[in-house]
């Protein structure tokens, strides 16, 4: 849809855009095949220790309300459709975090019979969060880290 | 003379659900709330991992079969590690198997720990899952301190252990337990009088004794319901002979005996630790293993937090095995779940599946 | 418990349908059986509440020599023996175990299933069948359990013969 707003407005609305997003992601997590170490490490991010929500980030449970997919696991090949679906059901702008070793490529589990491959091969990627599992601090740190290059 | 046929409706959940955090496929057939049949597909997590395990050395295989499972990974490597020390006729030093013993009640404590919150968590109550979970911050940081690593600790090497437990983590041990002990009474009070709790948990799910031997339960799940079977006292492994279990009934066999049974299994797996911990013996940490394992195939058993882990070993007298099978306890305890979950209202299921601690990684391997 | 937890009971138990026996460990008693009569070695160890079916597990052991399998002209050597699948039933009394080892020719892989005896068999049959190419006539479910619904047919991944896809992703 064309909006024949000036330039100036505009700037004004894509920034108010760009700040309710920066400020307040709603996140999807999709387990793709992993060991679940990762996951409950995500998990123990939303606990008071580590607790993102005061980062204003909502795990939540459906991709059509949410901006960053938060991936775990090597994709096997029943995972792999589910997960592309997933991702087309989410509104754009949408940004995916990879978390995990097996992620990245493969991780032990490379070249098995079941297992496609890394993230990357099936769905974009923005940010990779390497580890076994990473620690919760290091999956923060991923996700500050892409919310900020969003603002800039 | 027939009435006419109820209409039935189909109930697919999964694989990506907010309710469990790995993907399984369900359908329940409906008839208005109440379901009329269940069925299930699994293989969402299949690795291979069986098949991988006959391409990589014996030293390879354990940092691959420890990555079957995140929660249980260290029984996953002790199962292993037992098996193929068998096999090569080689002997843990008793100061060995006194650690493993000890990370591997740790690891029962984080494990119940962690089911606790989750199953909370279903059942709508976020408060416990906060409070379990911090709690399990505890036991985190002292399998980090003894380990480097909060899960996918690593303990065990083929023929001992590669970290040791000195007098000062023993101590920072003995603090930690004296404040979970402190805090899983104030558990065991919630889900035993806590009557919002109790009404979703009490007469839910039940399963009788006799139900539970034909369906072939373990773990905790055929302990609820009065069935005596823990490989630990069966068999016993590691340190398990000098230091023995109780083991830890209910005969309700509904879901609160379920809760009721791991509660009481981490009471029991303190008082272990601290006995352990005041009997250490002293000596080596590991001993010699050779390269290629002697033909010959061996069964070795562990009791994993959510029952009986099964691995069936096979060597061809190479550096790599032949066969590894692993029957993880999870798959045991699908077979209950589906008969169980007829008759119930759509709504129990979240707690219902959760009651026996599913593990997709592990079933699918 | 009806019945002793000892092998001597399960190796009684078991004398009209063994083939042959092995104590490959102290704990541990094998006994041959025929796909023919694992039913009933089965059903005596359940009537006599001997353990529980713990596990099911299938082992290949391909042809020695497949490979080079042209006969020159005038060998005498015997005919190369037909690989064979293996499936082994755990039984598990207490602290021993007793296992029923079934051969069956990869030319004909037939056992009957043992799900009208114990239910709960279902799961570890559906494994057998869709990684090994074994079939259990009889059994109730035929869904795969671990494997992709696309997976094609005839390919049975713990066979040793295969070794994998060229290109892991799907077509």
């Amino acid at each position: 849809m064309e909006t024949n707003l000036s330039s100036s407005w505009q700037k004004v609305l894509d920034g108010i855009k760009t700040w309710a997003r920066v400020n307040s992601p709603w996140v999807i997590h999709f387990n793709s095949g992993s060991c679940n170490g990762c996951d409950i490490e995500i998990l123990a991010t939303l606990t008071p220790r580590y607790d993102m929500e005061r980062f204003g980030v909502k795990l939540q449970g459906s991709p059509r309300h949410s901006d960053i997919l938060i991936c775990t696991g090597p994709v096997t090949r029943q995972a792999r459709e589910r997960l592309i679906r997933v991702y087309e059901q989410m509104p754009e702008p949408k940004f995916v975090v990879v978390v995990g070793s097996c992620g990245l490529s493969g991780g032990v589990f490379h070249g098995s019979y079941n297992v496609v491959g890394a993230v990357d091969e099936v769905i974009p990627v923005n940010a990779y969060v390497p580890g076994c599992p990473p620690r919760p601090e290091a999956i923060i740190y991923g996700v500050v880290a892409l919310l900020d290059s969003l603002k800039k | 003379m027939e009435a006419h046929e109820s209409k039935k409706f189909v109930v697919p959940i999964g694989p990506q659900h907010p309710a469990l955090k790995e993907p399984g496929h369900f359908e329940f057939s409906v008839d208005g709330e109440t379901v009329t049949d269940a069925s299930l597909r699994l293989g969402f997590v299949h690795r291979g991992i069986e098949k991988a395990t006959e391409g990589r050395t014996w030293v390879q295989n354990l940092y691959l079969l420890e990555r079957i499972c995140g929660i249980c990974s260290d029984v996953h490597g002790t199962a292993y590690s037992i098996g193929v020390e068998k096999l090569a006729g080689v002997t843990v030093p008793p100061r060995a198997q006194a650690i493993r013993t000890i990370v591997a009640e740790l690891e029962r404590i984080h494990s119940h720990m962690l089911w606790l919150g989750v199953a909370a968590h279903e059942g709508g109550f976020d408060t416990l899952f906060m409070f379990s979970w911090r709690d399990r911050e505890t036991v985190m940081d002292l399998l980090e301190s003894i380990s480097g690593n909060r899960v996918n600790y690593s303990v065990n090497l083929l023929g001992g252990v590669k970290f040791d437990i000195d007098e000062k983590q023993a101590g920072e041990i003995r603090r930690g337990l004296d404040y979970l002990e402190e805090r899983t009474r104030h558990y065991m009070k919630v889900v035993t009088t806590d009557e919002t709790f109790l009404g979703r948990t009490r007469g839910v799910g039940l399963m009788s004794k006799q139900q539970a031997e034909l369906l072939g339960a373990v773990g905790p799940t055929a302990r609820a319901s009065g069935v005596e079977r823990d490989v630990r006292v069966e068999s016993p492994y590691l340190s398990y002979g000098e230091f023995p279990v109780n083991i830890m009934l209910e005969t309700a066999g509904d879901l609160q005996a379920r809760f009721v049974v791991r509660i009481n299994e981490l009471f029991e797996t303190y008082r272990l630790i601290r006995e352990i911990l005041d009997h250490m013996p002293s000596g080596e940490l590991t001993t010699r293993m050779p390269r290629r394992i002697p033909e010959g195939e061996t069964i070795s058993r562990a009791e994993a937090p959510r029952g009986e882990l099964f691995y069936f070993i096979k060597s061809n007298g190479s550096d790599k095995p032949e066969r590894i099978k692993v029957r993880t306890p999870s798959l045991c305890n699908w077979g209950s779940v589906i008969s169980m979950a007829v008759g119930h209202k759509l709504a129990d299921m979240p707690m219902l599946l959760v009651g026996i601690d599913p593990c997709f990684s592990c079933n699918d391997r | 418990m009806d019945s002793d937890c000892t092998l001597q009971t399960a190796e009684t138990l078991l004398q009209p349908w063994a083939e042959g026996y092995d104590h490959p460990e102290p704990n541990r008693l094998d006994v041959q059986v025929t796909a023919a009569n694992l039913k009933s070695a089965v059903q005596e160890l359940v009537k006599a509440h001997w353990g529980y079916l713990s596990a099911i597990t299938g082992l290949d052991h391909p042809a020695p020599g497949e490979a080079e399998g042209e006969d020159q002209a005038g060998s005498s050597s015997s005919l190369p023996v037909e690989g064979t699948l293996e499936a082994l039933y755990h039984f598990c009394c207490s602290s021993v175990w007793t296992t029923l080892r079934v051969n069956v020719p990869y030319s004909r892989p037939v056992i009957p299933s043992i799900c009208d005896i114990i239910p709960s068999a279902t799961l570890y049959e559906r494994e057998l069948m869709e990684l090994f190419g074994v079939e259990l006539p009889g059994t109730p479910s035929l869904q795969r359990l671990v494997l992709p619904d696309d997976w094609p047919d005839g390919v049975y991944p713990l066979r040793k013969s295969f070794t994998g896809f060229e290109s892991p992703t799907p077509p």
